[in-house]
């Protein structure tokens, strides 16, 4: 079994060494751009809304209190930095590209450049041979996207140095173990591909259109059929820390409470206006009117959700890999 | 268990490849149309026919490349397509183009193979090797077309299979490299008494190995007999007349562009059949089959 992990990563060398340089490399950026906002010491009296740092743009640093101003400043030109930046969307695409580089070629190249007859004669039993190739390509991708997604959490932590992020659901499926699922899913499905599709080239692009759509739709899916009896009622104002927002309710609330009524007349009556010189000037109620409430999933289901997710994702990486079992199995090899 | 028990039947009664009403089709073109096929255990078979002639698709049947439309085909006992592990175990191949992974070298090509059959003798695979002068760490990239093809020889020895099936391994190889190749086969079937189905167009190229010879011509079994028996049962006139108690196979063009007549000679035709023709060559047999087989010549193919 070791000489065919060892001979899997030789025949597919410029994919290993890239993949592997593209996870290291990330995770290196992604601890270096947190260096980079951990040194702005933001202190802790100056982190608003569950824990983020005054955003001190151009327009909004005249409510922020003075001692606040340098140090947020400082962290909102460290946030916008390229590097950061840069940092925060690699999450967003490594594990696809990663998962597609190890997985299109695995079976693909094999076929195109026919030696899939001498490999699959030898082996016999198919499934055992693609089951190899398999092993060898997770036991590389899952360490390496590991080690990339445990940064993406150190860089999210920096990003909101008062939180928690294994209590948040800020960008919680770019990072961490989210990103070994997604790079696993990926490579599960280039596989699939392969074994359908025979070329290389075609896998590529198509898994990279599959990714994307799935990466998109992932979230709203989840959110809509997953997630919601997990859900708890988030009053207007009342945001916690790290909150996931499902969905928005049908009704309104006001003052804690679902709310009936004429929203023109309950504005009307409390706003007072006055006419003076001809021109009329109203004032409104100084505190939120009836408004729409979210239904959240706090931070403190965090691993309840990654665990729920990780699930759906790892049954549905198994059945891709099914699939691939069953396409090379019936398929020819040339 | 039921594999194991054809595979039983199979050595007992000394076959180590059959095929009954053996069909394959693609699309509208029928590759084998219902063949039968008996190849003896311990046989060294020249499977010979032209481009087209279904040679490779009978192969690929057998190393369960490909389903049949119809028949079944057991090597040593086991239908490949329904018992496909257990049939291949018991295999050898050689495919047509030399399959050679690029980049990685002769012994990581035996590695491979070690890893992948349980019963992969990678030290026989290698001293046949190191005999023929090859590199042991030369990238299979680089090798040539000959030295391609005899590490995918050194890799169906190393399984040690009973059932050895070459696709036309010589095809692509100069005359030098095919004579190379014939003759590492030869020594390695009188030590190990293989069984093998060697697949080629050209009969000259592979009689020298061969004891057996199947023609094979639009899909269908044209001849299957002893190569010995192949021999001495056909004659050759350059007329229509024919030698006493002789069967007409086929006629085609002969040097000269006389045409030439291939007889079907019985052994108790007398002495008359050979004052009054030529001996045939393998070539020469295998062409009057082959003419038969198109249809191309008016005689009928007997």
């Amino acid at each position: 079994m070791f000489d065919r992990i060892w001979l899997t990563y030789k025949q597919q060398r410029f994919e290993t060494l890239a993949v592997a340089v593209m996870c290291l490399g990330a995770a290196a950026w992604a601890l270096l751009a947190s260096w980079h906002l951990n040194s702005v010491g933001v202190p802790a009296s100056c982190l608003v809304d569950g824990g983020v740092p005054y955003w001190n743009g151009p327009s909004n640093a005249s409510w922020i209190p003075g001692a606040c101003q340098l140090p947020s400043q400082r962290f909102t030109d460290a946030l916008t930095s390229l590097d950061v930046g840069i940092a925060s969307s690699l999450g967003d695409v490594l594990p696809f590209f990663v998962g597609i580089a190890m997985g299109a070629p695995l079976v693909a190249r094999e076929l195109e450049q026919g030696t899939a007859p001498l490999s699959w004669s030898l082996a016999g039993a198919r499934w055992k041979w693609l089951a190899g190739r398999i092993l060898a390509a997770l036991l590389l991708i899952v360490p390496l996207l590991l080690i990339a997604g445990l940064a993406a959490d150190v860089l999210r932590g920096a990003q909101a140095p008062g939180t928690d992020p294994h209590a948040s659901f800020h960008y919680f499926t770019s990072r961490g173990v989210f990103l070994v699922l997604w790079g696993v899913a990926a490579l599960m499905g280039s596989v699939a591909l392969g074994a359908l599709f025979g070329r290389t080239m075609p896998v590529v692009v198509v898994a990279l259109i599959v990714c994307l759509f799935a990466r998109a739709t992932w979230e709203p899916l989840t959110d809509a059929y997953v997630l919601r009896g997990m859900t708890v009622l988030q009053m207007p104002g009342a945001s916690s820390p790290g909150e996931l927002l499902v969905y928005e309710s049908s009704g309104l609330y006001l003052d804690g409470k679902p709310w009936q009524g004429d929203l023109d007349a309950w504005w009307n009556a409390h706003t007072t206006c006055t006419l003076t010189d001809g021109a009329e000037s109203c004032v409104g109620p100084s505190y939120p009117g009836p408004q729409l409430a979210w239904y959240v999933v706090t931070g403190d289901h965090y691993w309840q959700v990654v665990a729920l997710e990780s699930a759906i994702m790892l049954a549905g990486s198994a059945a891709l890999g099914a699939l691939a079992l069953f396409w090379v199995g019936r398929r020819r090899p040339y | 268990m039921a594999t194991d028990a054809g595979a039983l039947v199979a050595r007992a009664t000394g076959v180590a490849l059959q095929a009954h009403g053996l069909s394959k089709r693609f699309g509208k073109k029928t590759a084998l149309d219902a063949i039968d096929l008996t190849v003896p255990a311990g046989s060294v078979t020249a499977l010979v026919g032209p481009n087209g002639a279904g040679k490779t698709t009978l192969i690929r049947i057998c190393m369960a490349f490909e389903r049949p439309n119809g028949g079944r085909v057991e090597v040593d006992g086991v239908d490949p397509w329904k018992h496909r592990s257990e049939a291949l175990r018991g295999v050898g191949y050689v495919p047509q183009t030399p399959a050679v992974y690029r980049g990685l070298d002769v012994d990581d090509h035996l590695a491979m193979a070690r890893s992948l059959h349980s019963g992969f003798d990678a030290e026989y695979a290698r001293k046949r090797l190191n005999q023929l002068g090859i590199p042991l760490d030369q990238r299979a990239d680089t090798l040539s077309g000959g030295q391609a093809a005899q590490l995918g020889l050194a890799i169906a020895l190393g399984t040690r299979a009973k059932v050895l099936l070459l696709d036309e391994p010589l095809a692509n190889l100069d005359p030098l490299a095919r004579r190379e190749f014939i003759q590492v086969l030869i020594d390695a079937i009188r030590s190990d008494g293989s069984t093998v189905l060697l697949s080629s167009h050209i009969v000259t190229d592979v009689e020298e190995a061969c004891d057996r010879l199947v023609i094979l011509g639009a899909g269908k079994v044209l001849l299957d007999c002893p190569l010995e028996e192949a021999r001495q049962a056909h004659k050759l006139t350059d007329s229509k007349s024919p030698p006493p108690g002789g069967i007409a196979v086929g006629s085609f063009a002969g040097k000269g562009l006389t045409r030439l007549t291939l007889w079907r000679v019985p052994a108790d035709a007398g002495e008359g059949a050979a004052a009054a023709t030529e001996p045939a060559s393998l070539e020469e047999v295998v062409l009057g089959y082959l003419a038969a087989g198109r249809g191309t010549t008016g005689l009928q193919l007997n």
